[in-house]
């Protein structure tokens, strides 16, 4: 079969190839995909397609779209699961080229769902060829960065990760702005924006197809030698994908990442109620979105700061601040709720939120860390199942503790308070998990098979 | 080589500035 410019082979970097060059591809990408923690920006657009102005009886429910963002982010982590060997059997370049035509497609598919009124054609074209792109997207840059950056694999897949974060930051202003420009006295003009959006991310996506290189076999930065002197938690070896998963350290990271991402997830989900219930009165709906803005930042910002940090720090250390300082904060926010201290309630929350955009940000860099390079980018995708769960866990952990205390007749402004202390206890799970990491057993290591005789 | 370095970081540097500027106009909101 013919080679095509998407085959591994001919992504090889030649000598002297600058290695900078290869972040702002992997983010390319990212900050494409990261548009789906915007998603809820077309959340009430949808439900007035029939109605335009209002939602007509006909029209969405805003339950029913909510639901197209889980199942993109439930799908995200399937296909991260399942595809993640194909990832780094094909190469960075196929499978990113692979994740723009489904991300792409995933708009256009659900721009027809809205064009005729199907509700399963946008949870099939978003929710699933969409959430395709996500985990297929998410997880093709990683081990790519991890190899061309093996003195600092925190900061360089922070970097990429970072891009998730800031990919919302970008994609809720410009739909805004598209809906704006489309709209007319008989459409909400969603229509058009997913097909402009569709399009556009493509186009950005292919940004980083054609950009991406790999290291050529035995690449090393120029003046860098491996440390000598083994470090307990960082091994030389490799574990396969297959046999990683059978390791007790594989669910320990699963916990650790799971727990982590439950205990931020859900804050982010409520954030903007959550500010006005706890300080009723002196916080406006606006102040509020200001609040959800800035969250946004210190997710974005703490990828790129906690995973460079733990380049220096140590990847378990780093979990163990995460934790450890989570539990302290979250401990704190009641009484800072009641105290009606709104400054340290909002910096309380910037750092959790950065530290729930760290533990992203620091995972590939653990799992190079515990089981080698050879497939960390597979690992990794299987890992990310432990977002899905999260997914689902943190926003209903945070709802439905809040209205069970609610219809028991606890104030609006103190239902938060035991959600708190459940995250401290997410979060001393997570603790525990990270506390009984060992390195991997020499049984699972990888063994090239010897010639036969 | 360099003109690519800095044109590659150009591109996803700009829209990232962009979002987060907006995002901070935003967030200003708060203390206003």
């Amino acid at each position: 079969m013919p080679s095509s410019f998407l085959d591994r082979e001919n992504t090889v970097a030649p000598a002297g190839y600058n290695r900078f060059l290869v972040p702002p591809a992997a983010l390319a990408v990212h900050l494409s995909i990261g548009q789906a923690y915007a998603f809820s920006t077309f959340n009430l657009p949808l439900t007035k397609l029939i109605g335009i102005t209002h939602s007509a009886p006909s029209d969405w429910k805003l339950t029913d779209v909510g639901w197209t963002f889980s199942i993109a982010i439930a799908i995200l982590g399937l296909s991260a699961a399942i595809f993640g060997r194909w990832v780094e059997r094909v190469g960075p370049r196929k499978s990113m080229f692979a994740a723009a035509l489904c991300f792409g497609g995933g708009f256009i598919v659900a721009a027809v769902g809205i064009h005729f009124h199907q509700l399963w054609l946008l949870y099939l074209g978003y929710g699933v060829l969409g959430g395709c792109g996500l985990g297929i997207g998410y997880i093709s840059p990683v081990s790519t960065l991890i190899k061309w950056f093996p003195d600092r694999p925190g900061m360089a897949t922070g970097m990429a990760i970072m891009g998730f974060g800031g990919g919302a930051l970008i994609a809720a202003p410009l739909s805004l702005l598209l809906m704006d420009h489309f709209k007319t006295p008989t459409s909400t003009g969603v229509l058009e924006t997913f097909v402009t959006m569709g399009v556009i991310y493509f186009m950005y996506m292919m940004i980083g197809v054609i950009a991406v290189r790999v290291p050529a076999a035995n690449w090393k930065p120029a003046g860098w030698v491996p440390p000598v002197k083994p470090q307990r938690l960082v091994t030389t070896a490799n574990v396969a994908v297959d046999n990683a998963w059978r390791t007790p350290q594989f669910w320990l990271l699963w916990g650790v990442l799971c727990m982590n991402v439950t205990a931020g997830i859900g804050v982010l989900g409520q954030a903007s109620p959550m500010i006005q219930e706890i300080f009723s009165g002196r916080v406006t709906p606006t102040a509020a979105a200001g609040f959800v803005g800035l969250l946004s930042l210190f997710n974005m910002g703490g990828r790129f700061f906690w995973a460079t940090i733990s380049d220096y720090l140590g990847r378990r250390n780093t979990y163990m601040v995460f934790f450890l300082l989570g539990i302290l904060l979250y401990s704190a926010v009641p009484t800072l709720g009641h105290l009606g201290h709104i400054g340290l309630f909002v910096a309380a929350f910037a750092v959790i939120l950065s530290m729930y955009g760290g533990g992203f940000a620091t995972i590939p860099a653990y799992l190079r860390d515990i089981f080698g390079t050879m497939n960390v980018g597979a690992i990794h995708g299987r890992l990310l199942t432990a977002w899905s769960v999260a997914g689902v866990l943190g926003p209903v952990l945070v709802n439905y503790i809040r209205q069970f205390q609610i219809d028991h007749g606890v104030a609006k402004a103190q239902a938060y308070s035991i959600t708190m202390y459940i995250m401290c206890g997410l979060l001393f799970v997570g603790f525990l998990c990270n506390l009984a990491m060992r390195p991997v057993d020499e049984r699972y290591h990888y063994r090239a098979p010897t010639p036969a005789k | 080589m360099k003109f690519r370095l800095i044109v590659l970081w150009l591109v996803v540097g700009i829209p990232l500035l962009w979002g987060v500027s907006k995002t901070l106009q935003n967030a200003l909101k708060l203390f206003g």
